[in-house]
């Protein structure tokens, strides 16, 4: 915790001086004490209530000021925000090669599952859309917030063959911008917004591939249209190196294609992630999403301390009133 | 040279103590009991004289005429040996008695109505023994004179403010009945508050009370004061057990808890009351803020008007 006015800090002082001297006061207490001969008598009509209700009281109403005391130095703390225009695509291999079992059951099941996921933990606020490349890449569900429609789409997902993985960015990026660009507030009556000079808002590709680059624009080519949509690319190269395809007479192997996809993902300033397992993939959507969907950032938290401090000294007022039927 | 002015000073206080005591009660108390032939309201009842015949040396001055004329040997009054009155004050010094928030405290009210007392038995032969009860135990002042009696009692030490009683108040009256062989007057001043706070029937003392009526005459003087009676309303204050040493916390402001223990102590009153008449002896009441010598006085007259109850068949 921070604050951005640390002197009003010195308002601890005099809370912590009222601390010591009820806590210096409680051991002098003997010397003021009235003698009463009958109080064996007294006893018996009143209950003696255990001296830590006092104390209880007390305590919290001390923390109360503390709290408040806190709240005027303005304490910022670094908290987790989600984005508020959030842009992820899902991009999905879904090549021949997914059929692969290695992973089980297969593939794109695990990889279909993973990604429902991951779209699952993504805060409200970020807009998903899916594409789906094999021979060429197919924007299968535009940017939307509806998730139901999202999730759909991913499962719907059916494998075919080929792998075009630069095109996969190319039309991931296109709707980016689109998406920028329908969303753009439109000045009144004024002509229809120009995609051209739209703001980028913060989007971001994830990208799941088991093999290499066999149709269309290469990733490479792709790199600088994902700069421009200011979209960085996460890869994960997914898939092990003996996984095979087949369907009894001819097996091919289908490694994934490491190289390419670091290169992709460097040089749009993104991460590389390698999967080999159904749980690996988990744990790098997971640690994807944390990184993408949420961002630290320091906000003011004097309302919620304020209203902490409140709460303790109602709380401490109620307990005194229940216990002493005093109100302090 | 200082020490023995302080010394003096002393002295000199306590003597005052003690002039101003008998001034009260020669003025207000003892003057009802002026023209009595008793000479002293206060002792056992008068045993009848008995006549016996004359034996050489006795004194002539009290032979029967008429008697000794009717059976022709010389007959003489003859009184029972009646010189050795013993009286017996008990008195509770105990650091609960220290406590007092009208003029004086228990303890003060308690020494000075003992000492009028030991003052109103004086007599030739007549002597007072003391007991005290103090957080030590039990100390026993021997038998002498009544106003040797009332002085010891007026030069007393401060009664100790703390510390819990050795001596509870039944074995104290043990103690009295074992001393206390021939029958006399036995005067009981306490505060009957017991420590572990009972206040219903039967309280520890009432057997050892009726073993000391049995043989005795018994006044129990109880002294009260009248915040023990009633809290008054000062908000919250911690109240201190100068027995025990116990504290509490407590809200006198709360009038539930003000009139809990307003009943509690009139229910105490009602059964000390009704032990001390069930044991057969007399029961005085006494408060801090009364004015002690008009209380007594009241007492004494009234006892005069009934001395019924003072004639016990002895076996």
């Amino acid at each position: 915790m921070t604050f951005t006015d640390p002197l009003f800090l010195l308002a601890l002082v005099p809370v912590a001086a009222l601390a010591l001297a009820y806590v210096l006061l409680q051991r002098r207490r003997t010397r003021y004490a009235v003698r009463f001969a009958t109080l064996p008598m007294l006893d018996r009509v009143a209950p003696t209530r255990p001296r830590w209700r006092r104390h209880l009281a007390t305590g919290l109403v001390l923390l109360a000021l503390g709290a408040f005391a806190t709240a005027a130095a303005g304490p910022e703390m670094r908290l987790r925000v989600p984005y508020e225009r959030a842009t992820v695509i899902v991009a999905i291999d879904v090549s021949g090669s997914m059929e692969a079992q290695d992973v089980p059951p297969d593939r794109l099941t695990a990889a279909k599952g993973a990604a429902v996921e991951f779209v699952r933990e993504l805060p409200e606020t970020v807009q998903v859309g899916v594409v789906a490349f094999a021979e060429e890449a197919e924007l299968v569900a535009p940017v939307t917030a509806d998730r139901a429609l999202v999730e759909n789409s991913i499962q719907n997902l059916q494998s075919d063959g080929g792998t075009a993985i630069g095109e996969a960015v190319f039309a991931s990026a296109a709707e980016v911008v689109r998406q920028a660009a329908a969303s753009r507030p439109t000045p009144e009556g004024d002509t229809a917004p120009d995609a051209d000079t739209a703001d980028p808002i913060p989007a971001r590709l994830v990208l799941l591939s088991d093999g290499f680059n066999t149709a269309g624009r290469s990733p490479a080519s792709s790199v600088q249209a994902a700069l421009d949509a200011e979209m960085p690319v996460s890869t994960i190269a997914y898939g092990t190196p003996s996984g095979v395809i087949g369907n009894g007479a001819r097996t091919q192997s289908a490694p994934a294609d490491d190289e390419t996809l670091r290169m992709l993902a460097e040089g749009t300033t993104g991460h590389f992630y390698r999967a080999e397992s159904g749980a690996e993939l988990d744990q790098v959507y997971e640690d994807i999403g944390s990184a993408i969907g949420w961002r630290t950032e320091t906000t003011l938290v004097t309302t919620p301390l304020v209203l902490i401090g409140l709460a303790l000294a109602i709380t401490a007022t109620a307990l005194s009133l229940r216990w002493f039927s005093r109100l302090v | 040279m200082t020490d023995g002015a302080g010394n003096n000073s002393a002295r000199n206080d306590s003597a005052g103590r003690f002039r101003r005591l008998e001034l009260t009660v020669r003025r207000r108390v003892d003057g009802l009991l002026q023209g009595d032939v008793d000479g002293h309201a206060i002792g056992p009842g008068s045993d009848p004289e008995e006549l016996t015949q004359y034996q050489p040396g006795q004194d002539v001055r009290r032979i029967d005429w008429n008697v000794t004329a009717r059976t022709g040997e010389p007959h003489l009054w003859r009184t029972r040996a009646q010189h050795e009155l013993d009286t017996w004050l008990l008195v509770d010094r105990s650091p609960s008695m220290t406590f007092g928030t009208a003029r004086t405290e228990k303890v003060d009210v308690a020494e000075q109505v003992a000492a009028a007392v030991g003052l109103l038995t004086n007599g030739p032969g007549n002597r007072v023994g003391i007991g005290l009860i103090d957080e030590a135990g039990l100390h026993w002042i021997s038998p002498r004179p009544g106003r040797a009696a009332a002085a010891a009692l007026t030069r007393l030490d401060a009664a100790v403010r703390q510390g819990s009683p050795a001596v509870s108040l039944s074995d104290a009256l043990r103690g009295l009945g074992a001393r206390a062989r021939r029958r006399g007057l036995c005067v009981v001043v306490t505060d009957l508050v017991s420590p572990d706070g009972a206040i219903e029937r039967p309280f520890e003392w009432e057997g050892a009370l009726r073993r000391l009526t049995a043989r005795h005459d018994v006044i129990v003087v109880e002294i009260d004061d009248p915040r023990e009676r009633e809290l008054p309303d000062v908000g919250e204050v911690v109240l201190l057990d100068p027995e025990t040493g116990a504290q509490r916390e407590v809200s006198t402001s709360d009038p539930e808890l003000r009139i809990a223990y307003a009943m509690v102590t009139a229910l105490h009153r009602d059964e000390t009351a009704a032990a001390v008449r069930a044991a057969r002896a007399e029961h005085l009441r006494v408060s801090t803020d009364d004015d002690w010598a008009a209380v007594l006085a009241r007492f004494v007259k009234d006892r005069r008007r009934a001395p019924a109850r003072r004639h016990r068949r002895t076996p």
